[in-house]
This record gives structure tokens, sequence and C-alpha cells, in this order.
């Protein structure tokens, strides 16, 4: 049986060659030559200014995050949607219900004045 | 589909959701009121796990278990969780800010924890493992005046995302090689491949991380000590105990590793759990840093009635998760009581307790010897109940390195008893009790000596849980 996992080290071991190759590869034909745009963070996008170590404010994530909890709640419902007709009212209740788990959510977020900028 | 085997957590899971909706339309004085409202909620649930022994099925395709096993365990979380609100109550009250959402995340945490005591299958126990675990993040923290909360909340949240990502590659590797995630499915033992070893070491390191067993238990000193005291003791209590529920039903319910090395590795664990929570728990000042690594010695205690893996053994660790939860809130209860009063959870502050305060006093004495196994206190009969299982199995070693680590530990527990009553008082102030407090640490006293002298009241019904959880 554990002749069967040779093959699983030979694919684990060939994985590991194929990146090492790229980069030998790409570090045998390219040119080298330092610009100071090469020592931006990113080649594209925009230049950063000032320093890059500044803190967020926890407002975005906050939005974020109820921005997530409802994106899911997308997901969900979709195919609920879809299958409506099949699936009767048990799962009609089941999604009420699960909505309501949400707006309660909602409803927290608002009383803690997530919503409001400061 | 039986929603009566979800009826627990139906009414937790509401239960939780109207606490939350109360917090938001009552004022931010009304603070006392949720506590008590809390607390009726608990005992509520309390009620109805009674009336859910002896269902004994399973139901939701194998997703889910529900016999005595996991009633039992059901309502240790509960107990552990009313008496912290009972204790800490006041302490809580006195954070800055916003309280409210404290005992709704504790609910929170209750209920994933019962999901972890029954479920049938890998993703039914993440879901509720993480369900426990981002409630306690947020718990852990929620002291927001306090650096070393914040600190002790991000530590956490940093090693436990690290431990859950270590579970959930176990069981990846455990639904690779099984084909199932359902516990009752796994293949026998003569078939475990490579795979499924490496799949199951993980989901032992996992779970190590949990239950705080050495040696994954760096965490659990530092979190402890910065963690509010009540949260800190429902952590060491309740947390650890749903770890514990979990592991039977991941390693016992479907064995996926081999006997010898399962025996081996748990064995190991500990071990050298027993043998270094107790030892660096001697040279420790702070309480909460003490009965952290108290806390690690216990789970190495526990963990070998899960070595035992019969009957008895789980017999032993269901007995012991209870005796242990109480026992251990009692004494946290006592530290939250010292700690307000005196602003600090440094041994020496207990000195001269006997003089201020003659219950709390007595409630630390008697609890810490429960812990470390004094008969007759009830900590004695669940670490006889424990060693006894794997002694009838004819191995000792186990049994020896317990015992001789007990005796260890008798020294530091008893230093604590040592400050209490010989040392003169700094402040001969006497501690105020308040209500809550009090019936918390007489619950904890008396169910800590009934229990040692009775224990067949508690230990009959552990002993059909343990039989139920192995289908007999």
């Amino acid at each position: 049986m554990l002749k069967e996992y040779f093959g699983v080290l030979l694919f684990a071991g060939v994985a590991a060659i194929i990146p090492l190759a790229v980069f030998a590869v790409s570090y045998l034909l390219s040119t080298k030559k330092d610009t100071p745009e090469k020592g931006l963070a990113y080649e594209c996008g925009m230049d950063t200014r000032g320093e890059t170590w500044v803190q967020f404010k926890s407002g975005y994530f906050l939005y974020a995050l109820i921005f997530v909890v409802f994106d899911v709640e997308t997901v969900f419902l979709y195919p609920w949607a879809v299958k409506f007709g099949q699936l009767g009212l048990f799962a009609f209740v089941e999604m009420l219900i699960f909505i309501a788990i949400l707006l309660i959510g909602y409803w927290y977020a608002w009383k803690e004045q997530v919503f409001r900028w400061k | 589909m039986n929603f009566n085997l979800l009826s627990t957590e139906i009414a937790t899971a509401l239960f939780g959701s109207v606490l939350l909706i109360l917090s938001l339309v009552t004022g931010k004085d009304a603070r006392r009121g949720l506590g008590h409202a809390t607390l009726a909620g608990l005992l509520v649930l309390l009620l109805i796990t009674f009336t859910q022994y002896g269902i004994n099925s399973g139901g939701f395709s194998g997703t889910w278990i529900l016999d005595d096993y996991a009633v039992f365990m059901k309502q240790v979380f509960i107990i552990a969780a009313i008496l912290v609100v009972f204790a800490g109550k006041s302490y809580v009250e006195d954070f800055t800010g916003n309280c409210n959402e404290f005992y709704v995340l504790m609910v929170f945490a209750l209920l994933g924890m019962m999901g972890m005591a029954s479920a049938g299958d890998l993703i039914t126990l993440y879901v509720s493992l993480e369900t426990m675990t981002i409630s306690f993040y947020i718990l852990v923290a929620y002291n927001l005046t306090s650096g070393k909360s914040a600190e002790a909340g991000l530590k956490y949240l940093i090693l436990g995302a690290l431990s859950s990502a270590v579970i959930l590659y176990g069981m990846s590797l455990v639904y690779g090689a099984a084909g199932t995630t359902l516990f009752a499915k796994m293949p026998p033992v003569s078939v475990a491949s490579p795979v499924l070893l490496l799949g199951a070491v993980m989901l032992v390191a996992g779970f190590g991380f949990k239950i705080a067993a050495v040696p994954f238990h760096m965490w659990s000193p530092d979190i402890y000590e910065g963690a509010p005291t009540p949260v800190t003791a429902f952590l060491a209590v309740a947390s650890k105990a749903a770890g514990f529920a979990a592991m039977l039903r991941v390693f016992l319910g479907g064995t996926p590793v081999a006997p010898d090395n399962w025996l081996g590795i748990i064995a190991v664990l500990a071990a050298i759990t027993m043998i270094i929570g107790n030892l660096v728990a001697i040279p420790q000042t702070g309480i909460k840093r003490m009965l952290a690594y108290s806390s690690i010695a216990q789970a190495g205690y526990i963990l070998v009635g899960l070595m035992a893996a019969d009957p008895a053994g789980v017999n032993g660790v269901l007995f012991y998760s209870m005796i242990y939860a109480v026992a251990n809130v009692g004494a946290f209860a006592v530290v939250i009581a010292v700690e307000r009063a005196t602003g600090s959870d440094e041994i020496a502050v207990f000195g001269g307790l006997w003089q201020r305060q003659p219950l709390l006093a007595s409630v630390m004495t008697v609890c810490l010897l429960s812990l470390a196994g004094i008969p007759p206190m009830a900590g004695f009969v669940g670490k006889f109940l424990l060693f006894s299982a794997i002694m009838d199995q004819g191995i000792y070693w186990p049994a020896f390195i317990g015992f001789v680590m007990s005796m260890i530990s008798v020294y530091y527990y008893l230093r604590v008893a040592l400050v209490i009553w010989r040392d003169e008082p700094k402040d001969p102030a006497p501690i105020a009790v308040e209500s809550g407090m009090r019936l918390a640490v007489m619950a904890a006293l008396a169910v800590t000596v009934v229990l040692g002298v009775y224990p067949a009241v508690l230990s009959d019904l552990s002993l059909a849980a343990a039989k139920s959880f192995f289908g007999m």
C-alpha cells in the first residue's frame, strides 16, 4: 500500500521543481536594471504617498463585515428562489428565520452606530 | 426530521437572540436586569436538558447525535455558565461602556459547545467549534480599558485561528482518506492509511490546543491572565470540557487511528501534560497564572480517561469534567471577589483572607483541595475513576505519574491555602460578598463536598451517559 504513495511523492517533487525552474529561467533570461519604479510596492496602480504603515479607520471593516453578511445571504437566497416552487412551506419558514436572524444583527449594528461615519 | 433532538439548541439560539434584542430595546442602565434574565434563561435551559435523557438517537443523516453522553456534557457547560454568571455579574457590571453583549456572547459560546457535544460529523463539529471560539475571541478582549485584555484577545485570535486551521486541514485529510465526514462510518482500524493517520494526528494537535494539553498549552497562561476573570473561568472550564466532548466523539465515536498508535500518542500527551503543567505551576506568583497551569495539569488527568477508551474511562472523563467545572469555577469566583476588592491577582493579596471573609477563604481551600484530589473532596473520586479505568486494563504507569504529580500539585494548591490561613492581612477591611457571588461559592462548596462523600448521585448518571456513548 505504501508504494502507492510513491506517486504522491513524485508529484510533490515535480510540483516543487516547476516553480523553482521558472524562477531560475527568468533569473537567467531577464535583464537586470534597477529603476526607482521597481522599488514601489506594485508596478501598477497609484503611487503611494507618505508612510504606508498608517492606521485605517476601523469603520471600514465594520462596513465590510455588514456587507459580507448580506452578500452571503444572497448566495443562499438565489438557489432558494430558483427552487422555491418545489421546496414548499418548510423552506419558506426556514428562510424567514434565517433573514430574521440577520436582521437582528443588522439592528444591532444600527444601534451600535456602525453606519455613522465619525 | 425530529426537531426534539435539537430542542436544547433551538432554545439556546432563541434565548441568545432574545437577549440581544432585550439589550437593544432596554437602555444602558438596565444592565442588572439583563444579568438576571440570563440566569433565568440558563436555568430554563438546564431544565430542558433533563427532559432529553434517555432519547439516545441520532438524526439529520447522522450529523447529529443526542445520547445521554451529549446531554450530560451539555449540563456541564450550562452549570458552568450559570455559576460564572452568578459569580461574575458584578464584575461585568463594573466594566466601562456597554456590557450587554457579554451575556449574549456567553450564550452563543454555550450554543457552540452544545453542538460540539452532539456533533455526529466533522462539519457540524467544526461549525460548532467556531461558534464557540469566535464568541470567546470577543469575550477575552472584552475589557476595553485594559491593555492586557486586548493583548490576550489578539493572542487568542491568532493562535486560535492557527489551531482551527490545523483542525480543518486534519479534517480534510481524514475526509479524503475515509470518504465520509460521519464519525460512525469512519473505516475500521485495520485499514487505516497513512493519510488518515496524518489527519488524525493533526486533529489531536488542534484539539490539544483547545484543551491546552502540553505541548500546545503555551497560549493559555497569558490568555487566562489577561482575560476578564469570569471569562477566564468560563474558558478554563467549559471550553476545555467542550474540547474533550468533541475529542471523544472524534476518536472514540469512530476511531480513525489504530489502537496501538492511538494509545501511544494520547499517553505521551497525557504524561507530559501532567508533568509539565504541575511543575510549572509551582513557581507562579499570580493566582490566575497558577490556576492556568493547574488547569493544564487537569487536562492531563482527563486525557488518561480518554486513553482508557472504554465506558469506565468515559465515565471518568464525564464525572471529572463536572467536578472540575464546579471546583474550578468556585476557585475563580473567589479570585473574582478578591480581585474586585483589592484590584490585584497576586497570590500575596490572599494573605489573611480568613479574617477578611471566612466564607471565601473556606471555599477557596475546599476547591483547591478538590482540584488537588484530596479525599473527601469530589476531586479525589474523579481522579480515582480516571486512574482506575486505565489500571483495570493493566496499564499502571499513567496512574503512577498521575499519583506522583497529584502529590506535587498539593504543594502549590496548599501554598495558596497557607497564605490565606497563616499570613496577616495587609488590609484588614472585610470583603463584601453580594448575594449572587454568595450563591455561586456556596453551590461550588456544597457540590464539591457532597459529591466527595456521596459520589453515586453523579457517578450513576455519568456511567449511564458513558454507556450510551458506546451504544450500550
